[in-house]
């Protein structure tokens, strides 16, 4: 999520709204977004339900996996990064401002 | 010159089935690959809501009209 924050400003710029998802309960995502302050919000999937509907709980492993998920104004996916290319998300950040000189 | 050209064939196949052999271990021993997404570009996402920091209720539907980055992580207090 540090990574988003630090494209935060760009992606704003963008017409784009960031949002963290993860299994954690709100009261860890508030410590750690204090802690690294991330200023957009950290939603709590606490028990996986919507991991589960995204498909991304790894049974196995009993976590969910990194993906970013690019949305457009529909609601229809547009664009993904999927596991070790997701920690970075410079690719949705030009894809965001692409879309956007497009209008 | 055929037979050559056979020989010829039959050499380089040899050298390469160990070669071929090798990388089929290699591919026994290598970690699963993750497994493809049901989700795929162009479907919509799922709708959601889910409570944030301040225990208020966020669903996708509240920002209709915007793109959204939405950012599944793994874990609080992971890196990335």
């Amino acid at each position: 999520m540090q990574n988003f924050q630090q494209n935060l400003a760009k992606l704003e710029a963008a017409d784009t709204q960031v949002l963290g998802v993860s299994m954690d309960s709100p009261f860890s995502n508030k410590a750690w977004a204090e802690q690294i302050n991330v200023t957009f919000p950290l939603l709590s999937d606490l028990g996986g339900e919507i991991t589960r509907k995204y498909g991304l709980y790894d049974e196995k492993r009993k976590i969910g996996r990194r993906v970013n998920f690019l949305i457009d104004k529909d609601g229809k996916i547009v664009d993904m990064q999927i596991d070790s290319d997701a920690v970075d998300p410079t690719h949705l950040v030009t894809v965001c401002e692409n879309r956007k000189h497009k209008g | 010159m055929r037979q050559t050209a056979v020989l010829l064939l039959l050499s380089v196949l040899a050298l390469a089935a160990p070669r071929a052999g090798t990388n089929l271990w290699a591919q026994g021993d290598k970690k699963e690959a993750p497994p493809p997404l049901a989700l795929k570009v162009g479907d919509m996402a799922p709708d959601f809501t889910m409570l944030n920091t301040k225990m208020q209720q966020v669903s996708l539907k509240d920002f209709r009209g915007k793109t959204v980055a939405l950012a599944f992580y793994i874990f609080a207090f992971t890196p990335g």
